[in-house]
C-alpha cells in the first residue's frame, strides 16, 4: 500500500497541464465538500437555543438550524456530481499510465488502486485546506467551541479523502487496462452501477442530514419532529427518481430517434444516448434536483415576499423582516451555488468526453464528416434527454411553489416557470463551452499526435 | 517517356514540419487515374504526413498539392471536408468508425451527409457490406467486430460514395496476415472495379506488392520508384 501511495504521489508530481487541471478541480470540489460538511457538522453539534452574532438570527433556534443543516448537506449533491465529473478529466493520460503500469507488471486491481489514490491525495489536499479554513472561522465566530464541534470537523476532514478514494475505486472497478494500451470498460447496460453509486451518495447525505437534524431539533423534552425524516426520505426518493428518470429518458430518446431520424447529427447523438444512457445521468439528476428546488423556491419566495409586504403586526411574523429576507437570500445563494457547481460539472463532463474521443473525432473529420455535424451532435446529446426531464422537474417545482402560494396568498407563481427555462438554457450554454475544444480536437492534424 | 496515366493527384516539393521536426523535405509524388501506388519507408520517414497533405488533412508548409488539376492546399477547410466526403475515401489503421453507430449506419453516414435519405443510404450501405462479406454484421457496432471485419466496414464506408481516390494509411497495420490479405483483396478489387486510384501507406512489403507502383520515402523525400514484380 505504501508503494502504491508513493507511486500515486509521483504521478501527481509529474502531472502535465491537463492533469493539473483535474487535480485543481478535484481539490476545489473536495474543498467545497469539506467546507459544506464541516459547517453542517458544527451546526449539528449545537444543542438547543444559541445566540449567533451573524445570519440575522437564522441559526439561533433548533428548527431553523435544522433547515440550514439540510440545505448545506443538499448542496453536497451537486458537489458530488462535480467531483465525479472532475475525476474523469485526463482519462486518456491516466489510461496510458495505467497501461504502462500493467506493462511493468502491476495487476489490474493494483493499477486501479493507484489511480484511485491519486484522486484521494487530491481530495486530501482540498480537505486540508477547507479544514484549516473551518478551524479559523470556528475560532473566530465561536468563543468556546464544543468538543462535538471539533470532532465533527475532524471526522469530515478525514472522511472526505477516504470517501474520494473509495469513490475512485468504485468508479474504476469495471475499467480493464491492458499492457498494450487498450483500456476498456466492461459494459453495464442495466445502469444499476451509476444508479447505486449516486443513490449511495444521496443516502449518505440523507443519513448525515437525519443525524444532524434529529440532534439539533430535539426539544427540551427529548422528542424529535418527524419533519426531518420526511424531508430526507423525499430527497432520497426524488434524487434516485431523478437519476432513473434521466437515464430512462436518455435511453428512450436515443432509441426513438435512432430508429427514425434522417439527420446525421441526431443519429450520432441518439446512438450515443442509446449506447450509454447513464453516462450523464448523475449530473443530469443534479440538474433536475436544482430545477425542482429552484422552481419551488422561486414560487415560495414570491409568495412569502408578498405576504411580508401585506403583513401587519397581528400576523405573528418576526419583528424584523431581515430574518425572512436574509433566509431567502441565503437560500437563493445556496441554490445559485448548486447551479454553478452543476453547470461547471456539465461543462467539464462534456469537455472530457470530447478530449477522450478526440482521435476518433479527428478521424471522422479527416474522413469528411463536417465539424458542424459533430458540434450539433454534441449539443443534442445534452439537449435531447434534458428537455423532457427539466420540464417534468420544473412542473414538480411549480407544484411545490403553487401549494405554498395558494395556501399563503391564493396566487399561482407562474413566473417561477422561468426558472426551468433559464436552467435549461444555462445547461446548453455550459455544454456549448466545450465547442471550442471540439473544434481544436477534431483538427485532422490531431491524428499526428494521438 | 512514361506510360503512366495523367496525374489525378500530384504533390510537388512538399515541405512540412511539426514544430522543429521536419516531416517532409521536398517530397514529390503523382498518382494517376485508377492507379494503385504504395508509399513505403521506415518509421518517421514522412509517409503518413505525405498522405495527410495529399488528402487535405494537413496543410503543407511549402510546395503544392493538386487534385484533378486544382490546388488542394489552398482550399478552405469546409471545401476540403466536402472533397473528402465526395471525391476522396479515407481509411486509417483504426478509429475511423463511430463507435456508437452500427456497421450499416457507419457506412451510410457519408451518404446521409450528402443528403441521401436514410433508408436509401442504408440499402446502398448494405450492398457494400455484402460485397465485402460483412453484411451479417450490419447491426453490430465497431467494438463488437473483429479487426478484419472492422476494416472491411471502414473500407465500405470509404468507397460508398464512389470516390476517385482512396487514401489508405496502414489499413492492415493492426491485422493478422489473413485478415490483412482479405482487406487488401477487397480494397484492390473494389478500386479496380470502380476505377478509383489508391494511395496506400504501408511498411509491409506484402501489402505494397498489391500496388502498381511503389514509392519509397526516406527522411521526408522520395528516394526511388519501382514497379513491384
Amino acid at each position: 500500500m505504501r508503494t502504491d501511495l508513493r507511486l500515486a504521489w509521483l504521478f501527481i508530481r509529474g502531472s502535465n497541464r491537463q492533469e493539473w487541471w483535474r487535480i485543481a478541480l478535484v481539490v476545489a470540489g473536495a474543498t467545497c465538500a469539506t467546507g459544506l460538511a464541516s459547517a453542517a457538522a458544527v451546526l449539528a453539534s449545537v444543542r438547543g437555543q444559541h445566540s449567533f452574532s451573524f445570519a440575522a438570527g437564522l441559526l439561533n433556534q433548533p428548527g431553523e438550524r435544522s433547515g440550514a443543516i439540510v440545505a448545506l448537506l443538499l448542496l453536497l449533491v451537486p458537489v458530488l456530481g462535480f467531483l465525479g465529473q472532475c475525476a474523469r478529466i485526463g482519462a486518456v493520460h491516466r489510461d496510458r499510465r495505467m497501461a504502462v503500469l500493467r506493462l511493468a507488471g502491476a495487476e489490474p486491481g493494483r493499477v486501479r488502486r493507484i489511480a484511485a489514490l491519486e484522486t484521494g491525495l487530491a481530495c486530501l489536499l482540498g480537505s486540508a485546506l477547507a479544514t484549516a479554513g473551518a478551524v479559523a472561522v470556528l475560532t473566530a465566530v465561536w468563543e468556546r467551541p464544543t468538543a462535538l464541534a471539533w470532532a465533527g470537523i475532524a471526522l469530515v476532514g478525514v472522511g472526505v479523502p477516504l470517501l474520494g478514494t473509495a469513490a475512485g475505486v468504485l468508479a474504476l472497478h469495471r475499467v480493464v487496462a491492458s499492457p498494450l494500451g487498450w483500456v476498456r470498460r466492461t459494459r453495464t447496460r442495466s445502469g444499476r452501477g451509476p444508479l447505486l453509486l449516486f443513490t449511495g451518495g444521496l443516502l449518505l447525505v440523507d443519513v448525515a442530514a437525519l443525524g444532524g437534524v434529529t440532534g439539533t431539533s430535539m426539544n427540551s423534552r427529548g422528542a424529535g419532529s418527524n419533519a426531518p425524516l420526511v424531508v430526507c426520505a423525499a430527497v432520497l426518493a426524488v434524487g434516485a427518481g431523478a437519476v432513473w428518470l434521466t437515464g430512462a429518458l436518455s435511453w428512450l430518446t436515443g432509441r426513438l430517434l435512432a430508429a427514425r431520424t434522417g439527420s446525421p447529427a441526431v443519429l450520432i447523438a441518439a446512438e450515443r444516448l442509446r449506447d450509454d444512457p447513464w453516462a450523464a445521468a448523475r449530473i443530469h439528476a443534479a440538474v433536475l434536483l436544482v430545477t425542482v428546488i429552484g422552481t419551488g423556491f422561486a414560487g415560495i419566495r414570491q409568495a412569502l415576499l408578498t405576504e411580508l409586504e401585506n403583513a401587519d403586526d397581528t400576523h405573528g411574523f418576526a419583528a424584523d423582516d431581515s430574518f425572512y429576507t436574509t433566509g431567502l437570500d441565503l437560500t437563493a445563494a445556496a441554490i445559485a451555488f448548486g447551479l454553478v457547481m452543476v453547470l461547471v460539472a456539465l461543462a467539464v463532463g462534456t469537455a472530457e468526453s470530447v478530449a477522450t474521443r478526440r482521435r476518433g473525432l479527428a478521424a471522422q473529420v479527416a474522413a469528411g464528416v463536417p465539424r458542424q455535424v459533430l458540434a450539433r451532435a454534441l449539443l443534442l446529446e445534452t439537449a435531447l434527454p434534458l428537455a423532457p426531464a427539466v420540464l417534468v422537474a420544473g412542473l414538480g417545482g411549480l407544484v411545490i411553489g403553487t401549494v405554498y402560494s395558494v395556501l399563503a396568498s391564493g396566487t399561482v407563481p407562474y413566473l417561477s416557470l422561468l426558472v426551468p427555462a433559464g436552467i435549461y438554457a444555462a445547461c446548453l450554454l455550459a455544454t456549448a463551452l466545450s465547442l471550442p475544444l471540439l473544434h481544436r480536437s477534431v483538427r485532422p492534424a490531431e491524428l499526428r499526435y494521438t | 517517356m512514361s506510360n503512366r496515366p495523367a496525374p489525378l493527384v500530384a504533390a510537388r516539393d512538399l515541405v512540412k514540419s511539426y514544430g522543429r521536426t521536419p516531416a517532409l523535405r521536398g517530397a514529390c509524388l503523382e498518382v494517376g487515374e485508377g492507379e494503385i501506388v504504395a508509399v513505403t519507408g521506415a518509421s518517421g520517414s514522412g509517409k503518413s504526413t505525405l498522405l495527410h497533405c495529399l488528402a487535405g488533412i494537413v496543410r503543407p508548409d511549402g510546395g503544392t498539392v493538386t487534385y484533378d488539376g486544382k490546388r488542394v492546399d489552398l482550399l478552405p477547410e469546409d471545401r476540403l471536408s466536402e472533397l473528402r466526403r465526395t471525391d476522396f475515401g479515407v481509411m486509417f489503421q483504426f478509429g475511423q468508425l463511430i463507435p456508437e453507430l452500427t456497421a450499416v449506419d457507419n457506412v451510410a453516414l457519408p451518404l446521409m451527409l450528402a443528403g441521401t435519405a436514410r433508408g436509401t443510404a442504408q440499402e446502398r450501405a448494405e450492398e457494400w457490406l455484402e460485397r465485402f462479406g460483412v453484411r451479417e454484421q450490419k447491426d453490430l457496432r465497431p467494438g463488437e467486430l473483429s479487426g478484419g471485419q472492422e476494416q472491411r466496414v471502414a473500407l465500405a464506408r470509404a468507397l460508398v460514395t464512389g470516390p476517385r481516390v482512396v487514401f489508405a494509411d496502414e489499413p492492415t497495420g493492426a491485422l493478422d496476415s489473413l485478415a490483412g490479405e482479405q482487406v487488401m483483396t477487397a480494397l484492390v478489387g473494389a478500386a479496380r472495379a470502380s476505377g478509383a486510384a489508391v494511395l496506400l501507406i504501408t511498411h509491409d512489403a506484402t501489402v505494397a506488392a498489391y500496388a502498381d507502383r511503389e514509392v519509397r520515402l526516406r527522411d521526408g523525400a522520395v528516394v526511388g520508384a519501382e514497379v513491384p514484380a
